[in-house]
């Protein structure tokens, strides 16, 4: 019970991008087509969750037991990075097809400041092995939910007429303004 | 060969020219995160330079040494040591400060901003050149925290830098300090400098248009005689 | 091969020097960081038991407390640091009671992450001041939106009410810890 409602607070409750505004980046760049929004949260769930695993186990295995605490920025980083990379590599041995639709965003992935957020929020909130990966699963929901949210949203707005010197980042933020005030009516349902 | 801007350009540019978050919108997640006031704004843009200055400076010298191959993964360690180093520091000596800011300081890792400028401009430059353009670029993102923490906080708490600017019958307006009133102040706030740089340009061009029209030999003199 | 071992050896160096440069630079700050952690807690002790002058760990307890003493060194209550979840993430706050465990003398917030400008007025006045002389037998309960009756109430804040709270249960929670510990003879 308690794991599924970690998932729920990380995907709803407290949403990476709308709330803790993590994950902006690709958040305002790749969301103006859902062909290519939802892909990419897919993609960048996928490397959640194999972030939260891979850095517990190194901080808790490695950084904790030889006292080198202050190394968790460089080392959660490196993760990242081979991490994309290994996805990256792995995929497209895989399968050619999802390689050819997911392919351009990975590298994107490695400066989305949403997985070095959920590295270090992990370890903030001193969680159990099997609530990381919890965590990480519902960060990535809801980084998926909000970018295919928007891109929906900013598909309708191609049509309105929107004044000139409100087109593309400025409107996307108000936009964005209006959804985050949207999930604030999730606020404080559960607080784990 | 690339035209060469003096010194100076390379400073000034990041300042309004290519504002990295009003004209390049990079280095957003401390952009939102950390503005409920204006001392917010101003440390984290302080913390994001210095990391910014001295990985330019350092990987800019040594860029002739690091194969491509690697380039990214190099830039990342030296990045992420420096912002170590900026919490270190933080957290021993501006304890209250570091508390406020929490968990944004490591993500200046990922700021793309620091990352951008790495590969899009210190790899390819000589340290001088590349430290002007880390101050002008930090100095840019320092203005734009700043302007947004002060709207924030003065509509949010009434206090500008914490002393008291508006008087008590002015109800707060909270949607300012909380997340969505981070996306709507930035929304506007871009807008409305889009919509002042659209009108000089349109006033400009019309001004241009008129005297063309109207004096068209006068103009046509004067531009014999330079 | 030979860019191969060039990437290796960049990297190599690399690290080392960042390992080694944050090495020096953490055995600096590492008795820095723990000195304000222990200045934070000593003000937070004294914040919540205003006639201390003097405090002693008590050790024989799993978690933080501390037994607090008056000029002449005899215990009037303790202070208790403890933490529980927030509006948006852990609060740690300091508890200060009387040596029955039965009265609140004042809490203090330590860290917190709560919405600013909502949420963050539950460690400022008049929320905290609430907490002076509460009874706290046998738990602390809040009301919301009218001014407490009874004389284990306090008030929630309006739009602050997950915080306010979380707050009252933090405080119930780390007493019956204690209270718990002092029965079976826990504390000494």
């Amino acid at each position: 019970m308690e794991l599924i409602l970690i998932f729920i607070s990380a995907a709803i409750v407290n949403n990476f991008v709308l709330a803790y505004f993590l994950g902006i980046c690709p958040f305002i760049g790749v969301s103006n087509k859902l062909s290519s929004a939802f892909p990419m949260g897919l993609a960048t769930t996928f490397v959640m969750l194999l972030t939260a695993i891979v850095t517990w186990l190194i901080y808790h295995l490695i950084l904790v037991p030889y006292d080198v605490v202050y190394l968790q920025y460089v080392s959660f980083i490196l993760v990242v990075a081979s991490l994309v990379q290994f996805v990256e590599m792995f995929i497209k041995k895989v399968s050619q097809p999802l390689y050819r639709a997911l392919g351009i965003f990975l590298p994107l992935i490695t400066t989305n400041c949403a997985i070095l957020g959920l590295a270090l929020f992990i370890v903030l909130k001193d969680y159990s092995f099997i609530q990381a990966v919890f965590y990480g699963l519902g960060a990535g929901a809801g980084f998926t939910l909000a970018i295919s949210i928007m891109a929906g949203i900013r598909e309708e707005l191609e049509l309105a007429n929107v004044p000139k010197s409100f087109q593309g980042a400025p409107i996307t933020l108000i936009v964005a303004g209006l959804l985050a005030l949207a999930f604030m009516g999730f606020a404080g349902m559960i607080s784990v | 060969m690339k035209k060469q801007v003096s010194l100076a350009t390379e400073y000034t540019k990041g300042l309004w020219d290519q504002n990295p978050v009003f004209k390049q919108v990079l280095g957003m997640c401390p952009m939102l995160a950390v503005t409920v006031s204006a001392m917010n704004g101003i440390a984290m843009g302080l913390a994001t330079t210095f990391v910014l200055v001295f990985s330019s400076l350092i990987i800019s010298s040594i860029r002739k040494l690091i194969p491509s191959q690697v380039r990214i993964a190099s830039y990342i360690v030296i990045i992420a040591t420096f912002v170590t180093i900026v919490d270190l520091v933080m957290r021993a000596q501006f304890p209250a400060l570091s508390k406020e800011l929490g968990p944004y300081i490591p993500l200046i890792v990922v700021n793309c901003l620091i990352l951008g400028r790495q590969e899009a401009f210190s790899s390819k430059n000589h340290p001088g050149r590349a430290l002007m353009d880390a101050l002008g670029m930090g100095s840019g993102f320092i203005i734009a925290l700043t302007s947004l923490g002060a709207v924030r906080e003065i509509l949010g708490s009434r206090t500008l830098l914490g002393f008291q600017v508006l008087p008590d019958g002015f109800e707060p307006w909270l949607v300012m300090i909380l997340p969505a009133g981070a996306f709507l102040t930035l929304g506007l706030m871009m807008g409305f400098l889009n919509f002042m740089v659209l009108r000089k340009k349109t006033r400009e061009e019309k001004e241009l248009l008129s005297r063309h029209l109207q004096e068209p030999k006068m103009s046509l003199a004067k531009g014999q005689e330079a | 091969m030979k860019t191969i071992v060039g990437m290796l050896i960049t990297l190599s160096i690399i690290g080392v020097v960042s390992g080694g440069g944050l090495a020096m630079l953490s055995s600096w700050a590492d008795p820095l960081i723990a000195a304000n952690k222990k200045a934070d807690t000593e003000r937070a002790i004294f914040q919540v038991q205003p006639e201390a002058k003097n405090y002693k760990k008590i050790e024989s307890v799993a978690y933080e407390l501390y037994q607090v003493l008056d000029e002449s060194n005899n215990p009037v209550g303790y202070a208790l640091p403890w933490e529980g979840n927030g509006f948006q993430g852990k609060i740690r706050m300091m508890i200060g009671v009387t040596s029955d465990l039965m009265t609140i003398k004042a809490i203090e917030v330590i860290d917190q992450v709560e919405t600013p400008g909502l949420g963050t007025k539950v460690v400022e006045d008049p929320f905290r001041s609430q907490f002076a002389g509460l009874n706290a037998d046998p738990q602390v309960d809040w009301v919301k939106g009218v001014p407490p009756t009874k004389d284990n109430e306090i008030q929630t804040i309006t739009g602050a009410t997950i915080s306010s709270k979380a707050i009252v249960e933090i405080l119930n929670d780390g007493l019956a810890n204690l209270r718990k510990d002092m029965k079976e003879g826990g504390v000494q």
